[in-house]
């Protein structure tokens, strides 16, 4: 089966469309892969940048906020009266309306005046811890950004935050600070700017705080690109802990207090770059991307960071790998019909073959190939194929009278032999007394003519006879080394004359590299002479016989190698009817007395006699071709030698 | 000069006395190899004619009995199977000439005077 063309044939057909297929699926998804991945850190770096805009937007509005309460009627009098109650009442307007988490007022020199939660002793220090107050006293103008202060600050600021300030992991440094986005602006007696009176200041602590990561995703444009929104993670990070997240967890609670890793620190915090690295979480892989978050002091503080899952960019690849392995597969299912189909296309004349071949194998040589295949190969298969089954038909045919012959050339033999035998003994009598008649001076003139035409009669009978012991003998053959062309050449001499006489052509061509026969040479010379006689018979005057010696293979016996010596005329050639009867004793076509008939057959039993074989080809009025192949390796000469007696 | 001929064919033996006599030879024969032998006496032929194939003993039988009993006398060995096989053997057992059936009152006489010269 593995060995089947059928089989190889789609091994081939699948190899290739699986090649192909893998090489442009593995390209293709390479190549999507490498424009999807700088397509989704695009947008990464585009979110991330609105990102940052809508935590500078939140610092804004803060700002805002506070301008627009300095702005408020009877504020500045009632700073610089310091009525607190009245003081109370815009501030936690203002906490409320802008959601601050944290909001005050403190005079010039620093002193709180109000703020959200009630003023205590411990405020008197608390413009050490509050920066911003500080910056805005010192510069004189509003001052706004992201500041780091101390959690004992923020916590007296507005307890309610301590709970959001507690549970942070990491190794906070001491005294334990925090995070928040804030705004001071001074607070000057007249619009001129002179005389700061105080500063009003409010801020959000981002430490758990929602409103920015949660107003981010809702903001973006992209939506259509991040389909589910609740995919795209803002986080705000403190150092390099999160301390804020649109993110829940299982139980629906947010999931900050998860660290960076070392090389985004490293990145972010340290150098200052936007920072886009591929991370892998319980929801798959994100591409993240970090921006650093600078306080009003230009320190780099903390970071912001937005991560969009890869799995919308991958989908996209995930798609035109099934596509594509769609293809393939429909390709190698193409691949194997196809298969299919050419095998069976070729192997259905190559069957017929097989089975005309077992049938030629059991000895049927008559076999139907049908019609003959439209491809090429197969066709010229089958037309040798056919050729093959005729000419061993041929063959067979041949080797079938071959056959017939030897059997009727034995039993002639020993027929003639007897006959010739028993015809001798009265034929001495008749001759002896015709010549003895013959020797008597007293006969007439007419009987003594007559007495001759009995003698000259007896004398024909004799040379019949002789002919006929001469076929039948089994005479064995005496061999010795010769050289064909030299006994052609001699034996051609022979009948040269007569040739010549009759205007008749004679040509030699004798083959190169003939090797040297065991043959015994008188006999061989006697079937070439007899053949040529037979041919010069055939011929008319301009005619041509042409002999010709080659080294060949036995027609019967492949692989058997011998000498071929063609005798071919330009005679009148042989009816088709004598061809087989052509080698059979007495058969001859020549007026009576010219021939006996018996020196084909002789010839034939001779060249059987060297293991070799005899065949005709004749075409009426074109001219007979006499071909006799002796075998190079005469291994029943040598035995012949060896029963010899006395040899 | 007595010439002694063994043949199973009484028109070959009939042949060859008429030859041979109108020549001046005495001929006598005998019909089979065992009267052969029975008769011949070396003493008074010159010469045996002895054909090869005959019914029981043949002619090489003959010559190799006479040999046998010391009687050397030569000999003319014909037959009408003249094929090269039996003129060789014909040879091999001594005879003098060999003769092929059918043959002329000539070519007889040749091969007898060939013989005793």
């Amino acid at each position: 089966m593995i060995h089947s063309i059928r089989f190889r044939l789609i091994l081939c057909l699948l190899i290739v469309s699986f090649l192909v297929g893998g090489i442009s699926l593995l390209i293709g998804s390479q190549l999507l892969y490498n424009s999807m991945t700088h397509e989704a850190q695009k947008h990464s770096r585009l979110a991330l940048n609105a990102t940052h805009d809508v935590y500078n937007a939140h610092v804004k509005f803060i700002k805002t906020a506070l301008v627009i309460t300095t702005l408020g009627a009877g504020f500045r009098s009632s700073v610089v009266n310091k009525d607190l109650s009245d003081l109370a009442v815009r501030i936690n307007r203002l906490a409320e309306n802008a959601e601050l988490d944290f909001a005050g007022i403190v005079t010039g020199d620093g002193v709180p005046l109000s703020k959200l939660s009630p003023l205590s002793i411990l405020d008197q220090i608390s413009l050490q811890g509050n920066p911003l107050v500080r910056q805005a006293i010192h510069q004189r103008r509003l001052v706004a950004g992201t500041i780091v202060f101390s959690q004992d600050f923020m916590i007296l600021e507005n307890p309610e935050l301590a709970k959001r300030l507690q549970n942070l992991p990491g190794n906070e440094p001491e005294p334990a600070i925090c995070m928040a986005i804030a705004a001071a602006t001074p607070i000057f007696e007249n619009l001129n700017g002179e005389n700061l009176v105080g500063v009003i200041y409010g801020g959000i602590l981002l430490h758990q705080s929602m409103s920015i990561v949660d107003s981010i995703p809702k903001s973006f444009f992209f939506d259509n690109i991040q389909s589910d929104s609740n995919t795209l993670a803002v986080n705000i990070f403190f150092n390099n802990v999160c301390i804020a997240t649109n993110m829940v967890d299982e139980n629906g609670k947010r999931t900050f207090g998860a660290q960076v890793p070392d090389d985004v620190r490293q990145q972010v915090l340290i150098r200052g770059n936007q920072w886009t690295s591929r991370q892998q979480d319980s929801t798959g892989r994100n591409l993240v991307s970090y921006d650093p978050i600078c306080d009003i002091l230009g320190k780099r503080v903390g970071m912001l960071s937005i991560a969009i899952s890869e799995s919308n960019y991958l989908s996209l690849q995930h798609k035109f790998i099934l596509y594509l392995s769609l293809a393939i597969l429909a390709s190698v299912i193409l691949a194997i019909v196809m298969g299919i189909f050419l095998t069976h296309r070729i192997m259905q004349p190559i069957h017929r073959l097989i089975k005309a071949s077992q049938e030629v194998s059991d000895g049927n040589l008559i076999h139907d190939l049908g019609s003959i295949s439209k491809d090429k190969e197969i066709a010229v298969l089958q037309v040798m194929f056919w050729k093959m089954v005729k000419s061993m038909k041929r063959r067979r045919m041949e080797s079938q009278t071959q056959i017939i012959q030897s059997e009727k050339q034995a039993s002639i033999g020993r027929l003639a032999a007897g006959v010739g035998h028993e015809i001798n003994n009265p034929l001495t009598g008749v001759l002896t007394y015709t010549h003895m008649l013959l020797r008597r001076k007293d006969i007439s003139d007419d009987i003594r003519s007559d007495l001759n035409v009995i003698a000259e009669s007896t004398e024909r009978v004799r040379k019949i006879v002789k002919g006929l012991l001469d076929f039948s003998r089994q005479t064995l053959l005496d061999p010795e080394l010769m050289d064909i062309n030299q006994l052609a050449t001699s034996t051609i001499k022979l009948m040269e004359n007569q040739a010549l006489l009759k205007g008749v052509l004679v040509q030699f061509k004798p083959g190169a590299d003939i090797p040297m026969m065991i043959i015994d040479r008188n006999k061989i010379e006697s079937v070439l002479l007899n053949i040529l006689i037979n041919a010069l018979d055939a011929t008319k005057p301009g005619d041509t016989i042409t002999i010709q010696t080659t080294t060949g293979v036995s027609a019967d016996d492949v692989g058997h190698m011998g000498v071929e010596i063609v005798i071919a005329d330009t005679g009148c050639g042989i009816p088709s009817k004598n061809l087989n009867k052509l080698f059979d004793p007495f058969f001859t076509t020549k007026e009576v007395g010219r021939g006996t008939g018996l020196g084909l057959s002789v010839s034939y039993g001779i060249v059987k006699e060297h293991g070799g074989t005899i065949r005709v080809q004749s075409e009426i009025n074109k001219g007979s071709s006499f071909f006799i192949w002796l075998p190079l390796n005469q291994q029943h000469l040598e035995k012949q030698d060896q029963e010899k007696p006395g040899q | 000069m007595k010439i002694f001929i063994v043949d199973d064919e009484g028109i070959v033996l009939e042949s060859c006395r008429r030859v041979l006599e109108s020549e001046g030879y005495d001929v006598a024969y005998a019909k089979s190899v065992d009267e052969a032998l029975m008769v011949i006496d070396p003493k008074d032929i010159v010469l045996l004619l002895i054909d090869i194939k005959m019914p029981f003993h043949d002619g090489i039988y003959l010559m190799n009995e006479l040999k046998k009993q010391g009687k050397i006398i030569p000999t003319i060995l014909m037959s009408g199977l003249n094929t090269p096989e039996i003129i060789a053997e014909a040879k091999k057992t001594g005879a003098c000439q060999f003769l092929a059936k059918p043959f002329t009152p000539d070519e007889l006489l040749k091969a007898v005077r060939q013989v005793i010269t």
